[in-house]
């Protein structure tokens, strides 16, 4: 028991010596190289996997529940619960097996029943679930034996296997969660995850402990506790003070400077997010010559130099670099002459410039408005003149929903799968509330490969639409976004290209 | 409780209703006229039009404003407050899960506040006229012009990292076991359940945000107690206790402070509001889970429910400490009991 001794009421005024440990470094110090330290930008939004996307919740999920399929470090799609699954030539089923090792955290098999439980059982129940958006085309899910069943869709869902590695797709245990009910499950969640979850303080402290009977293999890290800080600034500090052996989305300045310091490694690892200007078909900018025009002004490699230490890759296409929709070799310069050239055939110049408004964000990813700013000043110089508007996160879905977008939009792109469909396919399918571009071109190849259950044929379809986007101005894309991350150098983890950051990877070296 | 005092507590506590009355259905209104639509936010990014117009009938929007004020007024009385649109939780649970960390780290704050500009006050008193008294101005004036994220930023690099000397991320360390939940205060709950070290734990970790919150609430307090002895020491009574021959200290304490304190119980009751308006950032800046954090959330998803009902607790809270101080006033001043 501690007792208020003048060691204690010194260090409680502020003024004690510079001896006086912290208790997180103590206890960091007697857990020895058995625990790690996360400081995370946010917290989960509830313990039930399958209600929220939540793109940063995602690793922390993935500590507790396990996806049907899972993705290595490059994003192509591994056995993770099912063994094998199949997509029908038709897109309208896909058969999948199960491993028969998997228990959940309190002992149950996972079975085809949880399976069906999670992606069809729960959404016909009512329960308000992301995911019910995500598989609304699920007829049934038969289950033909206990590691065995068949997905049924409703129209053809080619990208259900990718979907099955994707947010929100975490398997649930059906047994468990009808005993004590949503709201007790998201107060004791377990799964069939790496971690257990041991204590849990909303928008403050996850604790994780290992599960020693993994069927994936039992992780290098006993414990495993998420601090959650929320601001930069704060999440620097605790990297710096040693209170946190690891964090990531802090200013790229700040890695740079905590690469320096002895200790630490500082990464700025390019992920699958892209940086683009939505753009819509009418308005001012349904001139062709002029969105072409705005393209060619814009100095990505100058941008990416500025705002991200030179990291982000500048980007042709709605695709990153290493995934399946990237058009290797292909480039849209950056051409000021070609683009006033441009403008004069669109009737525009120095002196007569075009002009529009568009939309921005302001902290919603890092350097959106000095991006927003620096557009600006590079259109300015060929003639085109733009007033800028910032709109908040949530009112950016508001209007994009009602069609009420400005003609251009920056804006930050997140698809952990990689797969184009989730880039170019959801941009720009005129039918879907993402989409500011609603013509019918590029809209209705969209819309057909949206049914394409052909996956090369797919894919050979949407890495010409992502060039025909860029060519036609349908779409801007900028760059490839990075993740920035701090550890301490003796801390090893798995780089996912999709920014997932492990815990069950991790390990001292 | 002596009769004015239940008195005045059946009048405020009367007047405590309408006032709630008009905040609840102001912040109702102004929050349905921000441009959100709340059943878009309660679907993920790829729900369809349709399936979001459903959405807005299933949640009433599409009533009548006043019909939809009703209807929550209705279930809020019944201390229902509604679904958390991001959570999916009940709001009631997300506020009283994290109302009483916010009330820790206000009353701590408060309770800084409030001795360090006592102190002040006393200092800025006795150095009246000299150089000391001009420094020590500046001073009260630079403490008031910082806002306390700033003081919090630069706590958490100066004792946090550089000295390496106190906390600065949550309510306990790593592996600090919680103790039981019995009331939801922390130090309390940890002094029930007889854990000491969690206690000085939770103790060393709202050091930092409780005096950074606090900072900016003492200067007023310095303030107004310097001016309120000075106006005091003009009285005849002070004089003709040193006639008296009553030495200073004694006529400090037992005679015009308690004077003095009056008008500076009711600056503090104000600033108690304030800090409570303080812990948003905060509570950022120190990742502590109280109410401030959770609105900030709530602000960053649009969650309504969430908005209203914290933006209601912030009001209570106010109208309570109003009320607590008009209670302590009337104690304290016997001139206000007899009229």
């Amino acid at each position: 028991m501690t007792t208020f001794d003048r060691r204690n009421i010194l260090q409680l005024l502020g003024i004690g010596v510079a001896g006086a440990a912290l208790p997180g470094s103590a206890v960091l110090a007697q857990a020895g190289r058995d625990m790690v330290t996360i400081a995370w930008p946010s917290d989960v939004p509830s313990w039930d996997p399958n209600q929220r996307f939540s793109p940063d919740a995602q690793p922390l999920f993935k500590l507790v529940f396990d996806q049907p399929v899972g993705q290595d470090p490059d994003l192509t799609l591994i056995p993770s619960l099912m063994t094998e699954w199949s997509l029908a030539e038709d897109g309208l089923s896909l058969s999948f097996t199960l491993r028969d090792d998997v228990t959940f955290h309190n002992g149950a098999p996972m079975t085809a029943e949880d399976v069906r439980y999670t992606f069809y059982e729960r959404i016909k129940a009512g329960h308000k679930l992301d995911i019910a958006n995500s598989w609304r085309h699920v007829t049934d899910i038969e289950v033909i034996s206990p590691t065995s069943g068949v997905f049924r869709f409703g129209s053809p869902a080619p990208t259900a296997p990718q979907w099955l590695a994707f947010m929100g797709s975490y398997v649930v245990p059906k047994a468990y969660m009808e005993e004590v009910g949503v709201d007790g499950f998201r107060d004791a969640p377990i799964g069939t995850g790496p971690y257990k979850l041991v204590d849990y303080q909303m928008n403050s402290r996850l604790v994780f402990e290992r599960n020693e009977n993994y069927w994936g293999g039992v992780p290098e890290i006993k414990t495993i506790t998420v601090d959650v800080i929320k601001d930069t600034s704060a999440r620097v500090a605790a990297v710096q003070s040693g209170q946190a052996d690891l964090t990531i989305n802090i200013p790229v300045r700040e890695t740079l400077r905590l690469d320096k310091t002895e200790g630490l490694t500082g990464e700025i690892n390019a992920i699958t997010r892209v940086i683009l200007l939505q753009m819509r078909h009418d308005g001012e900018f349904a001139e062709q010559n002029l969105r072409l025009a705005a393209h060619h002004a814009i100095d990505k490699a100058a941008i990416s130099k500025a705002f991200y230490g030179g990291a982000a890759v500048p980007l042709s296409v709605v695709s990153p670099p290493g995934t399946p929709g990237y058009v290797e070799g292909y480039e849209f310069a950056y051409d000021p002459e070609k683009s006033k050239e441009l403008l004069a055939a669109a009737g525009f110049s120095a002196d007569n410039p075009a002009k529009f408004t568009m939309a921005t964000t302001n902290g919603h990813f890092p350097s959106d408005y000095d991006i927003a700013r620096a557009l600006l000043q590079m259109w300015k110089k060929v003639g085109i003149e733009v007033e800028l508007e910032v709109i908040e996160y949530a009112k950016y879905f508001e209007l994009n929903r009602g069609h009420k977008l400005p003609p251009a939009t920056l804006y930050s792109w997140d698809n952990a799968t990689g797969d184009p469909e989730i880039f170019t396919g959801y941009l720009l399918n005129p039918k879907m509330p993402f989409s500011s571009w609603k013509a019918e071109k590029p809209g209705d190849e969209v819309l057909r490969l949206f049914g394409e259950p052909d996956y090369a044929k797919r894919i050979a379809g949407y890495q010409a639409l992502n060039r025909e986007a860029t060519e036609m101005g349908a779409a801007i894309p900028l760059l490839q976004s990075v993740q920035t991350l701090v550890r301490k150098s003796d801390l090893d983890y798995r780089i996912y290209r999709n920014g997932w950051v492990l815990g069950n990877s991790m390990k001292w070296g | 409780m002596s009769g004015p005092v239940v008195k005045l507590l059946m009048r405020r506590l009367l007047t405590v209703i309408p006032t709630l009355i008009m905040v609840s259905l102001l912040l109702f209104c102004v929050l349905r006229l921000l441009p959100v639509d709340a059943a878009a936010m309660s679907l993920p990014p790829n729900a369809t039009n349709d399936e979001i117009a459903a959405m807005r009938i299933e949640m009433g929007l599409d009533l009548p404003l006043i019909q939809q004020y009703g209807i929550w007024f209705g279930d809020m009385i019944q201390g229902d407050f509604g679904t958390s649109i991001h959570f999916r939780t009940a709001v009631s649970t997300l506020v009283l899960d994290t109302l009483p960390a916010t009330i820790e780290l206000a009353v701590m704050a408060m309770g800084f506040a409030t001795v360090f500009g006592v102190l002040g006050g006393l200092w800025l008193f006795y150095a009246r006229g000299g150089a000391v008294e001009v420094g020590l101005d500046l001073g009260s004036v630079a403490l008031l012009s910082i806002p306390e994220f700033l003081w919090a930023l630069f706590f958490m690099l100066l004792f946090g990292v550089s000295l390496d000397l106190l906390p600065f991320i949550g309510r306990l360390g790593s592996g600090v076991a919680r103790p039981e939940t019995i009331t939801g205060f922390l130090l309390i709950d940890s002094l029930l359940s007889g854990n000491m070290a969690t206690f000085m734990d939770a103790l060393r970790h709202m050091i930092l945000p409780s005096v950074a919150l606090g900072l900016s609430a003492a200067p007023p307090i310095m303030r107004i107690l310097r001016s309120s002895l000075m106006d005091v020491y003009q009285e005849d009574y002070i004089h003709q206790a040193r006639q008296r021959g009553i030495s200073e200290g004694r006529i400090l304490i037992r005679h015009a402070l308690k004077n003095a304190f009056l008008p500076t119980l009711s600056l503090m009751g104000v600033q108690f509001g304030f800090l409570f308006g303080g812990t948003l950032l905060v509570e950022i800046i120190f990742s502590y889970p109280g109410m401030g954090n959770l609105m900030v959330d709530a602000i960053r998803n649009a969650d309504l429910p969430i908005i209203q009902t914290v933006g209601l607790t912030y009001c209570v809270m106010v109208l309570l400490i109003s009320i607590v101080v008009d209670v302590l006033y009337l104690v304290l001043n016997p001139k206000l009991r007899e009229a």
